[in-house]
């Protein structure tokens, strides 16, 4: 059984039909990159997989639970850790407090020891300096950074990350993009929505490419990079535009 | 001596204490209700169900489209008339500025609470809150620091507006300088120290809230 699995869904906003009869699955290892050009349903895809969404029709499985159950809304969520594109910390909370409060109030863990996993992932995202900041003292790739180890403080099965660095200028980006691969190193599951190629094609294990809310492609990193490149016109095209 | 200048007795200073008194309870009283009232309120306007979110305005806004005299007259000479329900003045002072605080109070907090942007809602939402556990942990704390200057604005317009309870025979700190002028016939002197006495008590308040208020900004 695949980890998580989306099948046949159908998600409209009013008359806007985004995803239709969209079937596919991600297993429980790699790095899976979804491309695609803008507004083809990338990050619908992504929230309907952790209930941000409601689907029309179909059914979306994470762990064998359906998201259209209200009650397995909570453990989905902590099954699929979400970064988003723009910066989200708490602003009432400093960057310890951030990582700690939801798997004390959710998961009921002891305080010490979500302070010492805390600990752990600030060092791995190197914040560690930054324990007690508030966001307003922090540039939007340290805070990126920070809601990836807030995210990874849940123990997530896998992480969702929608464009998270493409509010950030280029050398912010290379920090966080830094993380994400050491993340992958580790074995952690994710599924990445980004317009970075050259990082997509360092760290993906699989590419999915997405238009007008159906998979074009779905094949390994070689594979699309090569092949499937050379053979579909239009996204050699989508490739060669996004580099500049 | 300085006394002899105002020509004030002992009596009358008592007499301003025990008037400050009075305008200070009923302010506070009516504020701590009129602060309850309005975290009721105004979290019911913030429900999802638009009926439901709707039915506060029945109370809130013909509170906050009258004048608060109007308000105070119909309850004090208003309500032993038709429903027959006699209310000494303080009792009609406290449940009227109670109920116009509690109405101001709502829009404070429905706004606070529309103005924490909707993707702190769903970052708790994806870490695995629901929606009592974000709005406890994550919303409210921030609904909070937003609302605590504007409700102290609040609070100071409510003691001044207090002022009016003297048209219905209360004996608060306005309508003893009304009593002291009409005795003494030193209005410019009796109102002065009415004036610095609501000053006094306002001002370092309204310093307060400004300093919050820089303090508790965020940029989200
Ligand atoms: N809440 C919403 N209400 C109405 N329309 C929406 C909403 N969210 C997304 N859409 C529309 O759905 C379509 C798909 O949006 P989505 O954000 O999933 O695209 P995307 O592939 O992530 O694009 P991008 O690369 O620009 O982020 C777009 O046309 C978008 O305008
Ligand atoms: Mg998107």
């Amino acid at each position: 059984m695949a980890m998580i699995e989306v099948r046949n869904i159908t998600k409209a906003f009013g008359n806007l039909v985004v995803l239709k009869n969209f079937s596919v699955d991600f297993d429980q290892s790699g790095v899976t990159v979804i491309l695609g050009p803008s507004g083809t349903g990338k990050s619908t895809l992504l929230r309907c997989i952790n209930g941000l969404e409601t689907i029309d029709s179909g059914d979306i499985l994470v762990d064998g639970l359906s998201v259209r159950e209200k009650k397995n809304l909570k453990d989905i969520r902590i099954k699929c850790g979400m970064v988003f594109q723009q910066t989200i910390l708490f602003p009432h909370l400093d960057v310890l407090e951030n990582l700690v409060i939801s798997p004390i109030k959710i998961l009921g863990r002891p305080r010490n020891e979500a302070i010492e996993q805390a600990k752990e992932l600030l060092n791995k995202v190197g914040l560690i300096d930054k324990l007690h900041s508030k966001h307003n003292e922090l540039s939007g790739g340290e805070q990126q950074r920070i809601a990836i180890a807030r995210a990874m403080m849940m123990n997530p099965k896998a992480l969702l990350l929608d464009e998270i660095t493409s509010a950030l200028d280029p050398e912010m980006s290379t920090e966080v993009l830094k993380i994400i691969e050491k993340l992958a190193q580790d074995g952690v599951v994710m599924l990445i929505v980004t317009h970075e190629i050259p990082f997509a094609r360092r760290i993906a294990s699989r590419v999915l490419f997405l238009e007008y809310g159906s998979v074009v492609s779905d094949t390994s990193n070689e594979e699309f990079f090569t092949t499937v490149k050379e053979d579909n016109e239009r996204i050699a095209r989508f490739i060669q535009n996004i580099h500049h | 001596m300085f006394e002899q200048y105002l020509s004030l007795t002992h009596y009358d200073i008592f007499f301003f204490l025990k008037a400050i008194g009075m305008t200070l309870w009923i302010t506070l009283v009516s504020i701590t209700i009129g602060t309850l009232i309005g975290i009721v309120m105004g979290l019911i306007r913030c429900s999802k169900n638009r009926i439901v979110a709707a039915i506060p305005l029945i109370y809130i806004e013909p509170l906050r489209n009258s004048p608060l005299v109007t308000q105070l007259f119909l309850t004090y000479y208003g309500l032993p008339v038709v429903a027959n329900i006699v209310l000494d003045a303080e009792a009609a002072a406290i449940i009227t500025l109670s109920l116009n605080t509690g109405a101001f109070f709502s829009v404070l907090v429905h706004s606070a609470v529309k103005a924490i942007p909707k993707l702190q809602w769903e970052a708790g939402f994806a870490l695995g809150h629901n929606r009592y556990s974000n709005f406890r942990n994550i919303i409210a704390p921030q609904v909070l620091r937003l609302l605590i200057p504007s409700a102290i604005t609040l609070y100071i317009n409510q003691l001044q507006v207090s002022s009016f309870v003297s048209l219905i025979s209360l004996i608060d700190l306005t309508k003893a300088g009304h009593i002291l002028t009409l005795r003494t016939m030193r209005p410019f002197l009796i109102y002065g120290i009415v004036f610095v006495l609501y000053f006094a008590i306002s001002y370092p308040l309204s310093k307060l809230a400004q300093r919050l208020e820089k303090k508790v900004a965020f940029n989200f």
